[in-house]
């Protein structure tokens, strides 16, 4: 099988850039799971909490008590009081609401005076209004004691209010939340895995379509004793163990990363979405490679093609943080369907065919895609054949 | 013989096509999908009024307190939320199951909360009914201390919620902070320009190329040669730059705060820290240009990585963590310094990242010259 | 003199590449540097041209030292590299434009020189072509015209045919005859004695760096000490008779075998007369029977023991 030989010989060739997708998805992969492993308190309702700068220019009980609510819904994060330090922090949410207690605040709020506590904050952001939900909460309180009970003393007050605020609402988490929260990890792992495919697969098929699309390599080749179709035959063979070894590599290694997901169905409905979008993906890099010149050539639409759909389809950012358009075009790209199943296999808790049919409809556009590339590559093959 | 040069070199580098698409379109591209990405993502962090329901029960009917409070926190335009009445728990449940709500209330014996995850709509939510519940507490405690408070009008406190609180803007622009991905595709596109560098050196250095030792065997000063391509590099640069900054600005309506002008300079500033990095990387490093490319690309895509191009935070964490790292980091320095431009109304900060940027653009230009200054090569 | 070079001595680390190396051009010369692949002759033109460093040695162009900053010697040197010194991304026209450039300011008296050499070389018909689309011969006519554009009195060709085609090698060399008419000094290195012998008037043989020999081609071949070379077929030669042929005044060795006659002759004597003489009297029957002089790789082979080209 001298085709098939050379094949593989160009693709361990063109190894080490294939390399750099394939460390650098593995390094993210990782991380995504050492961080995803702290946050393991699924199926439980948890208190999310923001980030919080807390500066006071006193120290009474009513502030302490103050901050002491605030620590159920907030985590406070040392800031030095140094207006950029303040700044960056804001910026880049590191905080998201900065809180400042004037001196004397205590004593105008006992005396029903008018002081104000200071916050900088990201305007009209959610956090900002969860975190004002906690402080309104607990100075409203506070001031109805004031009012209403004279002379009330400041311990007193502190008390009562920690009192009125001992107890919680009683959460019910839905049954279907806690496989979508256990699914997490798979639905990045697989999603992100769209990106880094495309380009190993691109940079491989292409590179092998690059030589063997060379006009005298073409030439000598048709003057072999070896047939065209046995030619063919082994050409393809070569770039489908390829593309399987790819895939293969790229799914073993999330039941590396995270082996229990190999026990749910919803991660194996991805692996199999994983393996239609590979077909997909492989027909796109015939097509690019039967249409590309040069290597350089071929690096660039590498770029351009994966990076592009991957941004708009949800892959980078989740689907649901896109807007209409974008997602409108996107859908222009067998990406898009292929992160959309995804994102409903995730959801998934029953599999019947019922439940399941959006996912299949989508794999079969993913497998339309892989269809049509097909088609325009062969096309173009045939035209290039007619005009050498 | 300037003018022969320049303009001979403006011929070769615009040319080279490829040159072209990975320093101007390449970033255009990414801009784009920057955009189209992230356009929705300050919407997302943005509050909005959100559907909720509340199961209809004889018990719901009954508490008017609860009512009215519910009705009046999810009407008019400072609502948070949007608010059903589901008939029975079986129909909320299907509109949390189809993502139609956030969560849904119960009232019975006491109130409750359902929903599907602990995200920080749902903690609102939460938020809310635990504030009913300790208001109704306190009043307890109150009439307990105090029954006559009722008669002085506590009923009537209740509905009166006051804001004790007061924004203290800390800066006159937002912190908005999807603008750093675009500050760092910019600050990205500079140091790209180190490619056309790469290719001045190559074509002046006899040892590189025998274009270059055709070029040196001229009586033409080689500094002087390498100054005018240098310059007809710098030009493209120039003006790569400004089309990419041109389309940020206006094609996209990215935010570079009021200071334009300075923009623009540190734009400019960027572009030629760029380039000669591109010549220093190119003079100082042996082998092949594969080699000489790799590097660049390294030095350029980590500098951007760490500068927030592929995920924010790490800005903040490296300048957090490890200050030294950010201030090393010539990508860094131009997206702190358009970030500062943006951001603070004070200059400190902008003043150190091009005081930093320029001494490591004197470093490079110096490096090259010392490298290039030597006209005889020990091999070819 | 217009090239003087004296003790010049290169090192790359152990290895020496030129080893006190001396030879002068004289004006007007079609000077040839003839040496295996390996011998030094590039690294020697790099020297000259204050391109490489060395580590010891003189050398003069024009009466006056060389240096990087040498600019008025310079002005008349013109250099065709070994490897295609072009640019990519400029056209025929543009790639001796500018290399002319670098040598004539005056636009007009520039753009006559770029349209000579484009004549002189024969790429009238290419002048927009990108050298990309350039086969190698026409690469090399290119790679020619950039040297040569601006009329220098010192030409220096650094292996200018190698992997040309017989045709355009023809071209290039009738070219540095004619350049060398028009009175300009050519220095020119190939490790082709064809070539070298075809149009060079002095010539120096180099070898491991070392000047193994110099001369006109004339004084070289009579270093040696063989003459002309003549070969016959013969369908048998009996033992006694080659013996006979041996013993001829004149002849320096006979060889017989696989019915192939060799016989070698000493220096300056004609046998070929006298061999058809003996071949006639002793009735020996005979197919082809021809001779040769001694080529300048016969030099290098009686002096190193080894053939020019390996």
């Amino acid at each position: 099988m001298p085709v098939f030989k050379l094949c593989m010989k160009i693709i361990r060739k063109h190894l080490p850039s294939m390399m750099i997708y394939v460390v650098i998805f593995l390094g993210i992969a990782i991380l995504i799971t050492t961080a995803s492993t702290r946050s393991s308190s699924a199926g439980e309702f948890t208190q999310t909490k923001t980030n919080i700068a807390f500066f006071s220019g006193e120290n009474t009980p009513l502030v302490q008590g103050l901050k002491k609510e605030l620590s159920k819904t907030c985590n406070f994060v040392e800031l030095p009081d140094e207006t950029e330090k303040l700044q960056d922090a804001l910026f880049f949410r590191s905080v998201s609401y900065i809180i400042r207690i004037p001196k004397g605040f205590t004593e105008s709020f006992l005396n029903g005076g008018s002081a104000t506590i200071g916050k900088t904050i990201v305007p009209d952001s959610v956090s900002a209004r969860y975190t004002d939900l906690a402080v309104s909460q607990y100075l409203n309180i506070a001031r109805l004691y004031v009012k209403n009970l004279n002379g009330i003393s400041q311990e007193k007050l502190v008390n009562d209010v920690e009192n009125d605020f001992s107890t919680d609402t009683p959460v019910e988490l839905q049954a279907s939340a806690q496989t979508a929260s256990q699914n997490d990890f798979a639905v990045y792992y697989f999603n992100y895995l769209a990106y880094t495919l495309s380009a190993v697969l691109i940079l491989g098929i292409a590179a092998i379509m690059l030589v063997f699309n060379n006009l005298d390599l073409k030439r000598r080749n048709y003057c072999s004793p070896l047939s065209a179709g046995s030619m063919n035959v082994q050409f393809i063979l070569a770039n489908f163990v390829f593309a399987m070894a790819c895939w293969i590599i790229m799914v073993g290694a999330c039941f590396v990363l995270n082996p229990d997901a190999l026990s749910r169905p919803n991660t194996l409905w991805m692996v199999l979405n994983s393996l239609v979008l590979t077909l997909c993906l492989s027909g796109m890099s015939y097509l690019i490679g039967s249409l590309m010149k040069s290597r350089n050539a071929i690096s660039a639409v590498c770029n351009v093609v994966t990076l592009g759909p991957c941004f708009i389809s949800g892959v980078f950012v989740p689907q649901e943080f896109l807007n209409g358009t974008v997602l409108k075009i996107a859908s222009f790209t067998p990406t898009y369907w292929y992160v959309k199943a995804n994102n409903q296999i995730a959801d998934l808790t029953s599999f019947s065919y019922g439940v399941l049919s959006p996912t299949l409809f989508c794999m079969m556009v993913e497998l339309g895609f892989a269809a049509a590339f097909l088609a325009i590559a062969l096309a173009v093959g045939k035209n290039r054949k007619r005009e050498s | 013989m300037f003018s022969h040069i320049f303009i001979t070199r403006l011929k070769c580098l615009l040319r080279d096509r490829q040159l072209v698409f990975w320093t101007l379109l390449f970033p255009i591209l990414l801009g784009v999908f920057f955009n189209m990405a992230f356009s929705n993502l300050n919407k997302e962090e943005t509050f909005q009024a959100f559907p909720i329901a509340v199961v209809q029960s004889d018990a719901y009917q009954k508490d008017t307190a609860f009512r009215t409070v519910l009705e009046s926190v999810s009407k008019g335009s400072g609502r948070i939320f949007d608010l059903t009445v589901a008939e029975n728990r079986q129909a909320a449940d299907k509109l949390l199951a189809e993502n139609k709500i956030k969560g849904y209330i119960t009232v019975g014996d006491e109130i409750g909360m359902t929903v599907k995850n602990s995200g920080l709509y749902e903690n609102i939510l939460k938020a809310f009914l635990d504030s009913y519940r300790h208001t109704a507490s306190s009043v307890s405690t109150i009439i307990k201390t105090d029954p006559a408070a009722v008669g002085r009008g506590l009923l009537n406190d209740l509905g009166a919620q006051k804001d004790f609180t007061r924004e203290v803007p800390i800066s006159s622009a937002k912190p908005d902070n999807i603008l750093n991905y675009f500050y760092a595709l910019l600050a990205m596109t500079c140091m790209y320009g180190g490619f056309w560098g790469l290719k001045e050196i190559t074509d002046i250095q006899a040892n590189l190329s025998p274009r270059a030792a055709r070029v040196n065997v001229a009586p033409v000063h080689k500094l002087k040669a390498f100054l005018s391509g240098f310059c007809a590099a710098l030009l493209i640069q120039s003006a790569e730059i400004l089309v990419l900054l041109a389309f940020l600005m206006f094609g996209l309506h990215i935010d570079f705060g009021t200071k334009t002008v300075y923009v623009v300079l540190t734009a400019l500033a960027g572009g030629l820290a760029g380039l000669s990095l591109g010549a220093f990387i190119s003079a100082l490093i042996r082998g092949g240009e594969g080699i000489k490319v790799a590097v660049l690309l390294a030095v350029s895509m980590t500098g951007s990585f760490l500068s927030g191009m592929m995920y924010g935070d790490i800005k903040y964490i490296i300048q957090q963590h490890v200050p030294i790292l950010s201030y090393l980091n010539p990508v860094n320095l131009l997206t702190d310094a358009f970030y500062s431009l943006y951001y603070y109304d004070t200059f400190g900060r902008y003043a150190l990242n091009m005081g930093l940027l320029g001494v490591s653009t004197f470093i490079f230009c110096a490096g090259t010259y010392f490298i290039i200054r030597r006209q005889k090569y020990a091999s070819l | 003199m217009v090239i003087k070079v004296n003790n010049l001595v290169k090192r790359y680390g152990d290895l020496v590449a030129l080893d006190h190396l001396s030879f002068e051009v004289g004006e007007g010369e079609v000077f040839g540097l003839l040496g295996p692949n390996g011998s030094g002759k590039t690294t020697a033109i790099n020297c000259i041209l204050s391109l490489l460093k060395y580590d010891k040695g003189e050398i003069e162009i024009f009466g006056k030292p060389m240096s990087p900053t040498a600019y008025d010697i310079k002005r008349e040197i013109g250099i065709i590299m070994q490897n295609v010194a072009v640019f990519e991304e400029l056209t025929v026209y543009e790639n001796i434009n500018y290399f002319c450039g670098l040598y004539i300011s005056d636009k007009a008296e520039r753009k006559r020189l770029v349209e000579e050499a484009i004549d002189f070389v024969g790429l009238n018909d290419f002048r927009k072509f990108y050298p990309k689309k350039l086969s190698g011969g026409l690469l090399r006519r290119l790679n020619i015209a950039c040297g040569v554009a601006h009329k220098p009195k010192l030409i220096i060709l650094d292996e200018p045919t190698v992997a040309v085609d017989p045709q355009s090698r023809n071209k290039i060399l009738e070219g540095i005859e004619q350049l060398n008419r028009q009175g300009a000094t050519i220095v020119y290195t190939s490790h082709y004695m064809e070539e070298v012998e075809q149009i060079c008037s002095r010539i120096v043989i180099l070898d491991k760096g070392k000047v193994i020999a110099s001369g006109t081609k004339e004084e070289l071949k009579s270093m040696i000490s063989l003459g002309e070379k003549i070969t016959a077929e013969l369908f048998s030669l009996p033992a006694e008779k080659l013996a006979m042929l041996r013993k001829m005044p004149g002849v320096a060795s006979a060889e017989y075998s696989d019915r192939l006659l060799v016989v070698k002759s000493e220096k300056g004597k004609n046998n070929l007369e006298s061999v058809l003489n003996f071949l006639h009297s002793e009735n020996i029957r005979y197919g082809r029977i021809y001779s040769e002089l001694p080529t300048l790789n016969d030099v290098f082979l009686e002096i190193t023991g080894k053939q020019l080209r390996d």
